[in-house]
């Protein structure tokens, strides 16, 4: 896997050699996990989009979406939530209370690549990285010169989106600032088949305000010194909306998030060395007048990492690092304020051929949380050619997972005991790829197996009082297909891509005399899934069409009941009008063309047929360069 | 050459990968009954459903237990009960059954289940009380579920015709002559008395204070009520700062005639119910059942039943108990019938989350 890179620097002579700014430990000592790269042009078809929009669309993530617009979680392999690791240029997002990120406030035009690691990397990422980890990344380019991008969209519903970016970028220097605005009523009609007759109704208490900014900072300090600097505000208010066997529902939810980071790298020919530092205030305030409840949480997490890369021979590298995080959280149903230290030593080691088409890596990371070790963990993976387009990855993996602030402090029945939950996964990838003048082909097949143990259940206590206990115990094994063809000229495109994937992730463990929910697939992991997507480009104008089928779902952990399958097919068009210095594009989104009647969760309603259209506008000033927006 | 090879071979996959994805429906479930089943002589079992968006259901046992019917709601009127089923009476032939989280009763025919109107405009609705041809008293928390009350519910219109303020989370509902004992467990809150309503003139009588949290009320052979308080926890919820309590009320005079404390400072008593003598009450208490002779002044130290129920019920017709275990709360929850001697019948998968039984 590696960045995408501006193309524009082909062309042009007098630049400086391209500074990739790069999680480190991405790119070096994960070759053996399979991954997904979503590229910028891929981001820039879901500009007026979210994460949880981008996955369900682009990935085989199975995203639980409560709605439009509402949170969204993921399932990657059939873990848990809280079992992906969303990291932002290497830094955690998931929150120390519930181990969770709500993928629709993350906007799509905050990120210039999304990486899906597939496969345990606890080894690399930390606690939380089980089922995959999303890596959400931040880069660019120095030497390109002053440039201004807007986008406009208006959509069903009344979804008004504003984006705006401003970018300068000089030979050492590249400040850029992306400010987005997005309200969205979001009162589409559907028909409530949970109520006497059947009746079309129109969803209430669905608005939703948001506005955010991203200011980054890339300095080259000299020819092997590089620091950067990035700033991440954002503010949601979201009314949640009732789901269909709810009558009335006035909960809202409101967001505010601050995040700052900073790296500075040292990037000699023998050695570097990175030091990034972070900052996250998280608050959460839920109301819900009709329950009562005013819920303000408040989080705080300040990371320091440090890591060091060199060789000993010409057929290694190593990697060695530390990273301690703290983290402090209080709301009402916590007795006071928690904090937790964690601090992690790592190391990686890779051996591989001289022309780097073989690679063995091994990963090892030792945590400690409040001075108290948690499980070691570690990884090996095995990379390479096999013969001519063949290419494969084997990894083992340990994961660990540590138990949230939720789980050990909530009143009633947080259980300051509980374990990390850990385990082993393995997995084997096999791709073809075969690049010809013309097309490109990409094959590529999965198998993965896991166990998690010590998963974290709540459950009520003898006086009956719920809490989390580590319970249950859970196997999940699948398979995954991935085909991609690409056929391009210099006027013509067109990319044809499927993916399939058939995941089992059962429960192992009785926790009750004759069981009912052993061996039963988790709620809400879907077995079956499947995408298409197809897309025709002709000089500035394309069409693409995105199909979406996601099997049964089980809602009973006995799996007694369950919601039916769905398809949806989603269709854009765009067209690109290239002028002296600027480049406008007018863009049609339309989300589910064939009125597909259909919930992600049960009774939870989701819009029919629904539209976006908008228009980007882009102005760079230095015209020889083509550039991908 | 090339490229028509990987072209067919494109296609070849694709299709591979679309008709791979059959939609073969799990299992029916076989105890989902015919539209035209009827439902008599037998238990109602309302089953809360999984918490969130999802929908509880009602299942039917009959009394000989060779019947069991879940999911009848559903079955005869293709639409679901809705969010968290909490109650169900039968009323003058009709079914009345109480969704907390909708807000709303289903009135159903009290033997097939036809729907047969809809009373909306409740707030966290809990138990329907029936008092005269037109008129049914219902139990709410109210809004915050802070404001505790009766609503008044006109029979012949399906409508709410009037608000009666009680203690916070108005609960369990009995009848002597005509007062109404309202237990008011507090809500989402703390509350600890018994309002006492008028069923003539819709008038709060009196407001007794009984002990923390009464949440289970049941009325005895001699027309005295009996009230079962839960408690009330500490501010960290790790002990109760105030124990359970078993309450005797007088049902004329409401005076406070025996009042008896549960020793534990960890388990709150639950489920009160009575025989169908009226002359024994059966409670939960510390993961067991127990018995009490209306007449006894002392708590039982011996169990009936050392086992907890989520919910508990007694047949009025021959005293068989049947306790309710919701298992993970996730997967459908079973029923188990116990002799009046406490010896195990069976065990019969219902719903998700079974809460309440009503015997008809």
């Amino acid at each position: 896997m590696c960045m995408l890179n501006v193309n524009a620097q082909n062309d042009s002579l007098h630049h400086l050699k391209v500074v990739e700014i790069k999680a480190t430990r991405s790119v070096y000592f994960s070759s053996a996990s399979k991954f997904q790269l979503i590229d910028s042009a891929t981001l820039e078809r879901y500009s007026n989009n979210n994460l949880a929009d981008l996955l369900s669309h682009e990935s085989m993530v199975f995203i639980k979406s409560y709605g439009l617009g509402s949170l969204a979680s993921s399932s990657f392999r059939g873990a848990g939530s809280s079992h992906t690791a969303v990291l932002w240029n290497g830094f955690n997002l998931q929150s120390s209370m519930h181990g969770m990120i709500d993928l629709s406030l993350i906007p799509a035009n905050f990120l210039n690549t999304v990486q899906l690691q597939f496969g345990s990397a606890s080894a690399l990422w930390g606690s939380g990285a089980v089922g995959g980890a999303i890596h959400l990344n931040n880069s660019n380019t120095f030497n390109k010169g002053i440039s201004v991008y807007s986008n406009t969209s208006f959509g069903s519903f009344l979804d008004k989106q504003q984006q705006l970016s401003f970018e300068l970028s000089k030979k050492r220097i590249v400040s850029t600032l992306k400010v987005f605005n997005h309200d969205a009523k979001n009162d589409f009609e559907f028909t409530n088949k949970a109520q006497y007759g059947k009746p079309i109704q129109r969803q209430r208490n669905a608005e939703l305000k948001q506005y955010g900014l991203l200011q980054e900072n890339y300095i080259q300090i000299n020819q092997f010194q590089l620091l950067n600097t990035r700033y991440w505000y954002q503010y949601s208010d979201r009314q949640m909306p009732p789901s269909m066997t709810q009558n009335v529902n006035v909960a809202i939810q409101k967001d505010e998030s601050s995040r700052f980071t900073t790296e500075w790298q040292l990037n000699k020919n023998k050695y570097s060395v990175n030091v990034r530092a972070a900052y996250f205030d998280e608050k959460l305030y839920y109301e819900d007048s009709l329950t009562a409840l005013f819920s303000k949480s408040h989080s705080q997490s300040a990371i320091v990492e440090l890591e060091t890369k060199f060789s000993i021979t010409k057929y290694d590298m190593i990697n060695i690092g530390v990273n301690n995080t703290n983290n402090t959280a209080n709301t009402e149903s916590y007795n006071k304020p928690h904090n937790q230290n964690r601090s992690s030593v790592f190391a990686s080691y890779r051996l591989h051929t001289l022309n780097l088409k073989w690679n063995a890596i091994l990963n090892v990371r030792q945590e400690f949380v409040n001075n108290k070790a948690v499980p070691f963990t570690s990884s090996f993976g095995l990379d390479g050619n096999i013969f001519r387009y063949f290419y494969l990855k084997l990894n083992v993996a340990q994961h660990y997972r540590i138990p949230t602030f939720n789980d050990l402090y909530w009143v009633p029945g947080g259980n300051p005991n509980l374990l990390p939950e850990s385990g082993l996964s393995e997995d084997a990838t096999i791709a073809y790829k075969q690049a010809l003048k013309k097309v490109k082909v990409e094959l590529e097949a999965a198998a993965f197996n896991r166990e998690i143990k010590n998963w974290v259940i709540w459950q009520p206590d003898v006086s009956g009082i719920w809490t989390p206990q580590n319970v249950q115990e859970v196997w999940s094994r699948g398979l995954e297909y991935k085909l991609n063809v690409d056929y391009r000229t210099s006027k013509w495109e067109i990319q044809v891509s499927g993916l399939y994937n058939y995941v089992l992730s059962t429960n192992q463990k009785s926790i009750s005399a004759n069981d009912a929910t052993l061996h039963k697939q988790l709620i809400y992991v879907p077995i079956q899934n499947s995408q298409g997507n197809f897309l025709i480009q002709y000089k500035g104008t394309s069409i693409s069409y995105n199909h979406i089928y996601v099997g049964y779902r089980y809602t009973s952990s006995d799996n007694k009941n369950y919601i039916k399958p769905y398809s949806v097919g989603n269709v854009r068009v765009s067209h690109d009008v290239v002028l002296t210095g600027a480049k406008i594009k007018v863009y049609a989104q339309f989300n589910n063309v064939f009125n597909e009647q259909y919930e992600i969760i049960e009774y939870r309603a989701m819009p029919l047929l629904n539209y976006q259209l908008g228009l980007a506008i882009y102005f760079h000033e230095k015209k020889q360069i083509k550039i991908i927006i | 050459m090339k490229t028509n090879k990987i072209l067919l071979f494109t296609a070849i996959t694709f299709g591979t990968i679309f008709t791979s994805c059959k939609k073969d429906d799990p299992e029916p479930d076989p105890t989902t009954p015919t539209a035209s089943t009827t439902y008599d002589n037998g238990v109602f079992v309302t089953n809360e459903g999984p918490f969130g968006s999802g929908t509880g259901t009602l299942s039917f046992i009959s009394r000989s237990g060779s019947a069991v019917y879940n999911d009848i709601f559903e079955a005869k009127n293709t639409f679901p009960l809705g969010n968290i089923v909490q109650s169900m009476s039968i009323y003058n032939t009709k079914g009345y059954i109480v969704v907390n989280n909708s807000g709303k009763i289903e009135v159903v025919d009290g033997s097939s289940m036809a729907t047969a109107g809809t009373i909306t405009g409740f707030t966290y609705p809990r138990y329907f009380l029936g008092i005269d041809n037109s008129k049914a008293f219902v139990t709410e928390w109210g809004t915050s579920g802070l404001a505790g009350a009766v609503k008044v519910v006109d029979l012949t219109t399906n409508t709410i015709t009037g608000t009666i303020n009680t203690g916070k989370g108005a609960e369990n509902m009995v009848k002597v002559g005509n007062k109404v004992f309202v237990a008011c467990g507090g809500g989402f809150d703390n509350d600890s008395v018994v309002t006492v309503i008028d069923a003539i003139t819709n008038v709060v009588d009196t407001t007794i204070f009984v002990g923390a949290n009464p949440t289970y009320i049941q009325v005895d052979a001699n027309n005295n009520v009996w009230v079962l308080c839960k408690g009330k926890q500490n501010a960290t919820w790790t002990a109760l700062e105030q124990t359970g309590k078993l309450v005797r009320l007088n049902g004329t005079s409401y005076a406070t005639e025996l009042s008896l404390s549960f020793s534990s400072t960890s388990s709150q008593p639950t489920n009160l119910v009575v025989n169908a003598a009226k002359t024994t009450l059966y409670y939960n208490y510390s993961g067991k059942l127990y018995a009490h002779a209306i007449a006894s002044t002392i708590l039982n130290s011996t169990a009936t039943i050392n086992r907890s129920f989520y919910a508990l019920g007694i047949d009025p017709i021959n005293d068989q108990f049947y306790g309710s275990d919701a298992v993970d709360f996730s997967s459908n929850g079973k029923v188990i019938r116990y002799s009046s001697a406490g010896v195990t019948i069976d065990s019969i998968t219902v719903g998700v989350i079974p809460g309440n039984f009503y015997f008809k």
